[in-house]
């Protein structure tokens, strides 16, 4: 009778293979990466009773699609393809990851290096750069996570880039390609940020998946935003529903640094987003945004942590979920503020509508005060749209569906504040409104 | 215009309207009255289509047409306005948007093209001045926020922008103070026209000195118990309505 290895197991032998054909003996990325996945060992994929997974069994989910031995193949991506993507913005760096893999050839960068320097996350560059090597796979609670750790094991030419100080930065916009011909993929895209001190910049990232086989992302998003910079982070996730992502944000803030994280999750099988902010010097702003409008099967579960270590800092958290047909939301946010973190001003809202009664949220608060001078709240509602509004558009000769429409946007749309780049709003607005119907 | 006939009209199993009779032509205004409960309301819902009541008997025919086979989206592009006792608060949708799309759904459906956003600003300035309301409050959210005065006064904005055939107005007069009422009886007297009628429903006769009906109607228990001219108005403002009551207990 043969064993049935476990899915960490057969993690931990296709690694040990894995990285000798991609990695020197020598390589500190091999030390990095192996370090990884003997944490990621230790810990194991989330249980089925893990209370942060509580309504996403996401090891029994992938477990049952994925065997996560299987080699990205190559993909059949031109350039002339990805860049037929590109949005339609020359004074702006367009960067593609195909596979998970930051393909600098495809790419478009307008900006100087002096200002923003782009790089392949290898071995060359964690030598050459201070920065990666403080930073990389360090940001704090980063490692409490099993995906998290997954992807620092396996993830291959992930992306580094560095605002440089006091420069404001072109818009930049991050493209990953999926192939989805070959079923069951797995790919492990990873950008480090660094903000140097009194920099900007804007991120917006969309993904494109070719092929309606089973996919896995497993990404890694984490900053370092140093004093007085201003980082911004947008993410569209309109995958396909042989789409399975989970995605994490870990960002580390200094003094009067300002955050964003705008997540606009439209269409997957599954989605997990983890967000760990750490508000670690004075003064800092650091603002979630969200928004998931859901049809068919789709599950996105949003976990979001906002630390407040230090005394005088804003957060702000708006997460929004329109629910049709047979739809899960999940949300989960938590504030803690630690006995230093004085004056802290903490916010949240998550707001919920319904629009079958087979779709389903799941939606918890979780607040963690050990300051006494502070000022937080939070609230959260699940509804149905309001009838009575409905019938007052009406009454005007709106039709029935174009009153819906009207008054999702408006819902919707307060999610869009943050993200200050038209082409990018207008998409998510056409996106918002062709789901309408 | 509007005829109705022996209309039955019940909510939640419960009946409020039990054999209304009423004939509105064009260029007459008509206020009905009657104390709280007697279907004064119910009547302007069934009228413009409210969903929640449910028409148990009788007819209502609007301009030739069954008035049961429209859609509320359908009577209002034909003509019918209902102003509502509580304007609906909408969070996030602008007045100017929202008219912009009520405005040209209801001009596609009358076969006209869509006005562009400076020929409809310009109606929308000339329309203003009808009711004194301000542009700033317009940019906000729909009735957001509004003070009573405030939601009643972009109620016949609307009206004056959709240009109907017959308004209903639905206790338009509660909330407001005497300036208020003013402004909007003022606006309903500017749009009225020989080819247009209102249904006025109301508590108290004191809209009625602004707003002068050629017909007053009595509602009771769901029925129009007695009709008349204006002077029926100072009768039951002088009176009560308990000697209506009373006469229909004496049959």
């Amino acid at each position: 009778m043969s064993e049935v290895l476990s899915i960490e197991q057969t993690i931990s032998e296709q690694f040990q293979q894995w990285i000798g054909q991609h990695f020197a003996d020598e390589s500190p990325l091999k030390a990095l990466k192996t370090g990884a996945l003997e944490q990621f060992s230790a810990m194991g994929l989330p249980a089925p009773k893990s209370e942060a997974y509580k309504y996403t069994p996401i090891s029994r989910i992938l477990g049952k699609q994925f065997n996560f031995a299987a080699e990205m193949t190559p993909a059949n991506f031109s350039k002339a393809d990805c860049q037929s993507h590109f949005y339609q913005a020359e004074d702006a760096n367009h960067l593609v990851f195909i596979n998970g893999l930051f393909t600098e050839e495809y790419s478009s960068i307008v900006s100087p290096s002096s200002d923003l320097t782009i790089r392949v996350l290898d071995d060359q560059a964690l030598t050459e750069h201070s920065d990666i090597q403080r930073l990389l796979g360090k940001t704090s609670h980063i490692e409490s996570d099993a995906f998290a750790l997954l992807n620092l094991a396996y993830f291959n030419q992930g992306l580094y880039l560095k605002a440089s100080k006091n420069k404001d930065n072109k818009d930049t916009f991050i493209y990953h390609f999926v192939d989805g011909t070959a079923d069951a993929s797995i790919v492990y895209p990873r950008i480090l940020v660094s903000s140097e001190t009194g920099s900007r910049l804007n991120i917006f990232e969309k993904t494109i998946i070719r092929g309606e086989q089973n996919t896995l992302s497993v990404s890694i998003f984490e900053a370092d935003v140093q004093p007085n910079a201003e980082l911004r982070y947008t993410k569209i996730q309109n995958f396909l529903t042989s789409t399975y992502a989970v995605e994490g944000i870990y960002a580390t803030q200094g003094k009067d640094s300002r955050f964003y994280t705008n997540t606009f999750s439209f269409k997957a099988a599954l989605i997990r987003n983890n967000i760990y902010i750490n508000v670690d010097a004075e003064n800092c702003e650091a603002h979630m945004n969200g928004l998931y409008q859901l049809g068919g099967k789709s599950h996105v579960d949003n976990n979001t942590s906002v630390d407040h270590l230090k005394p005088n800092c804003f957060s702000n958290e708006l997460y929004k979920g329109i629910l049709d047909e047979n739809s899960r939301g999940v949300f989960n946010g938590k504030i803690y503020v630690r006995p230093e973190a004085q004056k802290t001003n903490a916010f949240q809202s998550n707001n919920n509508i319904l629009l079958s009664d087979t779709a389903t949220v799941n939606t918890k608060p979780q607040l963690e005060i050990w300051a006494d001078d502070v000022k937080c709240s939070h609230g959260c509602t699940t509804g149905q749209l309001d009838e009575e509004a409905i019938f007052y558009l009406r009454s005007r000769g709106i039709n029935k569906k174009r009153a819906k429409a009207l008054m999702l946007n408006a819902f919707a749309n307060e999610t869009l504040q943050e993200v200050k780049n038209d082409l990018v709003t207008a998409e998510i607005e056409d996106i918002i409104t062709n789901k309408l119907g | 215009m509007l005829k109705i006939n022996n209309l039955h009209a019940s909510i939640e199993g419960k009946q409020i309207l039990k054999g209304i009779n009423l004939e509105v032509k064009a260029g007459e205004i008509h206020a009905i009255m009657g104390p709280n409960g007697s279907g004064k309301s119910t009547l302007a819902s069934v009228l413009a289509g409210r969903e929640e009541y449910e028409v148990d008997g009788g007819t209502v025919d609007y301009l030739g047409k069954n008035l049961f086979d429209l859609a509320p989206e359908e009577r209002a592009r034909e003509g019918i306005f209902l102003a509502f006792q509580y304007p609906v608060e909408i969070p996030g949708v602008s007045t100017t948007n929202f008219l912009k799309t009520a405005v040209n759904q209801v001009r596609e459906a009358r076969g006209l093209k869509a006005m562009d956003a400076v020929s409809f600003l310009k109606e929308m300035k000339e329309k203003m001045k009808l009711v004194d309301i301000d542009q700033a409050l317009l940019s906000r959210s729909l009735n957001e926020g509004f003070s009573g005065g405030e939601k009643k006064r972009n109620e016949i904005f609307q009206m004056a922008m959709l240009e109907p055939k017959l308004s209903i107005l639905d206790e338009t007069d509660s909330g407001l103070d005497i300036d208020a009422l003013k402004i909007v009886a003022d606006g309903v007297n500017k749009l009225r026209s020989a080819d247009t009628a209102s249904i006025v429903v109301t508590h108290y006769q004191r809209l009625l000195d602004y707003i002068v009906p050629d017909f007053v109607h009595v509602l009771y228990q769901g029925r129009i118990v007695k009709s008349g001219d204006k002077t029926l108005a100072y009768e039951l403002e002088e009176k009560g309505y308990d000697w209506i009551k009373e006469e229909v207990a004496a049959i």
